[in-house]
């Protein structure tokens, strides 16, 4: 009795086993039958099939990322680039994916292919700097609307489309660091020549201040000697003024004592004033 | 999946417990009652519903989160302790940490203590593809990004997106790439960093918001934000150019604050020269016209007197150091008057410029 009912149990537990199953908060699943699709599970859950007849096909619920390989592209002023996009997308319609592209791998291909097709066309229409810089917001908008629209129809719901790197080829980096080299040199020989500028400046500045202090001091001495001078001689003017013979017959007297010295030779004849008295007591000649 | 656990649902830890005490108890009585032998082998059944019963419990970590699975539905979350779920194949669950600051690296990977160990110089290795990215001005730049993230949905983190980490590390790299490509690379390496790593950030969360990867960012840090190795020299050279601006200036300074004294000293010196001479002549004129005035005082007195002593008295002075002849013209047949202009010549010139210099201060 208690085998049978260990049997049954088995059996029972077996035939479930095939039957019941669970999708999982993180996927979605479709009942196909003979290979027709017959139910989709979008809902996580216990379910049921028939066994062998029916079989459970599993699909990705989550965000999924295509990470895409970098590929070269031409812009509206025919330079190479690089780009890379990143797309998040998932599996909205299982049906519709299972038909159109049936797997990851294949799906992947195909919205690579959509995207990398609407790419090309876009950065063709614009330039390089644009594309590196206001235009890459825009550019992935229009890629993104344009790829949520056609992968509909593998039913595939697109979140969005990055792009991740937007690079210059590796033999276009050797000149744009040229170009950088030649940029910084000339910020450098500005800095420079700026200070030159200044030091100059200054210098100068520094030379005039001290050229004008000079010339005034110059001036200020200038006119302090001729006052001295003009006071000495209204001194002179005033005093010698009283008597201008005596001044005449006084200065005079100076001079000689100045001028007549050692080494002069003076002929004097006898019956000169100085001498008058030489030959005669009454100084008569 | 919202709100904690329901009462119903399914039983607690201790009311399990009560069930396991019972059954437990009866088996007891039953085989007591029974005796022993083959009754051992009735208990295996229920010994294998206990032990599936218990494969029910689990821990929930301090920091952790407990998220609970009912045939794949998300049903509960649950907060650290000792829980209890449905065994399986009704009830799962899955564990995440959520206190846990978890961090990304982008543009750099920080060495592994293996990698430390095999001799890696430095601690930080630069990973070129991803941290150099074009400026907005065509310059290319490298910056290391450094993201501290946490989960802040666990539902969200484990069921939402396909792998929620990797997702982070390539939308930071957009979105790093996206803000760095909006400005310039002078702006990105000096005043703008700190936008730079706010844009990045905020655009980070929000795509990870829309990916429903249920990560909250923390901080988004630019750790380096440098030109490449090729061009470093020239943006170094910058940077001693602006030192040697500066240099020039400060020197320039220098000199203007050597010259500009040292001028108005030699102003003022020049100036109290010229005082000096001024307050000398007039002093001097004074006492000159003192002393004449004085003699002439005397002179007014007795003219012929003093007239007559002052020549005579400076014809002392001069005489004596003279060379004199006395020539009567009377008896000139004797003497031929010969001027030997040699020996004037020869004679002592400095006399003569010591003269004329002596004469040109005393005439005015």
């Amino acid at each position: 009795m208690t085998k049978l009912v260990i049997g049954v149990l088995l059996a029972a537990l077996v035939i479930v086993s095939q039957m019941a199953f669970t999708i999982g908060e993180w996927e979605q699943g479709m009942i196909v039958q003979f290979g027709n699709p017959r139910r989709v599970l979008r809902e996580p859950g216990l379910y049921f099939k028939l066994p062998i007849v029916q079989q459970l096909i599993r699909f990705e619920k989550r965000v999924l990322t295509n990470d895409a390989r970098t590929a070269e592209y031409l812009t509206l002023d025919k330079k190479r680039v690089l780009v890379d996009h990143v797309s998040r997308w998932r599996i909205a319609d299982p049906l519709e994916f299972y038909r159109s592209v049936r797997d990851f791998q294949r799906a992947t291909a195909r919205l690579d292919d959509l995207i990398s097709a609407r790419l090309r066309q876009e950065t063709a229409q614009h330039n390089f700097l644009d594309l590196i810089r206001e235009k890459r917001e825009n550019i992935m908008e229009v890629v993104t609307r344009d790829t949520q629209e056609a992968a509909k129809s593998f039913g595939i719901e697109v979140l969005d489309v990055r792009i991740k790197r937007l690079d210059l080829p590796q033999e276009v980096q050797a000149s744009v660091f040229a170009r950088m080299r030649a940029e910084r040199e000339r910020i450098a020989k500005r800095y420079r020549a700026e200070g030159e500028e200044r030091a100059r400046e200054i210098r100068a500045g520094a030379d005039r201040e001290r050229e004008v202090i000079l010339a005034t001091a110059y001036e200020t001495s200038q006119k302090l000697s001729g006052e001295g001078d003009a006071q000495a001689a209204a001194i002179y003017a005033q005093a010698f003024g009283q008597d201008e013979e005596f001044y005449a017959f006084t200065r005079r007297l100076q001079a000689y004592e100045k001028i007549l010295g050692r080494g002069t030779t003076l002929v004097l004849r006898p019956d000169s004033e100085l001498l008058r008295y030489l030959q005669s007591p009454t100084g008569q000649q | 999946m919202n709100g904690r656990r329901t009462p119903g649902n399914f039983p607690s830890g201790d009311e399990l417990f009560e069930a396991v005490e019972d059954l437990k108890r009866r088996a007891r009585e039953f085989t007591s009652r029974r005796g022993s032998g083959g009754k051992i082998l009735r208990l295996i059944p229920l010994i294998v519903i206990l032990l599936w019963l218990a494969t029910g419990l689990y821990v929930v970590g301090p920091g952790e989160r407990g998220v609970v699975l009912r045939f794949g539905k998300a049903i509960d979350q649950t907060e650290p302790g000792l829980r209890y779920r449905l065994p399986w194949p009704i009830d799962s669950h899955r564990i995440v940490d959520i206190a846990q600051v978890r961090r990304a690296e982008v543009g750099f990977r920080t060495a592994t203590a293996m990698e430390l160990g095999r001799g890696a110089n430095a601690g930080v290795r630069t990973v070129p593809q991803e941290a150099l990215m074009l400026t907005g001005d065509e310059n290319i730049v490298e910056i290391h990004l450094f993201v501290q993230y946490r989960v802040q949905d666990p539902v969200k983190f484990l069921f939402a997106a396909y792998d929620p980490e990797a997702i982070l590390h390539t939308t930071a790299e957009v979105a790093l790439r996206s803000a760095v490509g909006r400005n310039t690379i002078d702006y990105t390496m000096t005043e703008g960093r700190v936008e730079v790593q706010e844009q990045t950030k905020s655009a980070l969360q929000m795509l990870l918001d829309a990916y429903q990867t249920g990560l909250f960012v923390t901080e988004a840090r630019l750790l380096v934000v440098d030109p490449p190795n090729e061009v470093r020299d020239a943006f170094h050279d910058v940077v001693r150019a602006l030192e040697d601006r500066d240099r020039l200036v400060k020197e320039a300074e220098g000199y203007r604050e050597d010259v500009v004294p040292k001028a108005r000293g030699e102003a003022a010196q020049m100036v109290q020269q010229a005082e000096a001479y001024k307050a000398q002549r007039v002093i001097r004129a004074q006492g000159d016209a003192q002393r004449f005035l004085q003699v002439l005082a005397e002179y007014h007195k007795a003219r012929a007197v003093t007239r007559d002593r002052l020549y005579l008295e400076s014809m002392e002075r001069i005489m004596p150091q003279m060379e004199k002849y006395v020539l009567d013209p009377g008896q000139r047949d004797g003497v031929v008057p010969l001027l030997p202009l040699k020996e004037i010549v020869a004679a002592p010139t400095p006399d003569k410029a010591r003269l004329s210099q002596d004469a040109g201060r005393e005439n005015p």
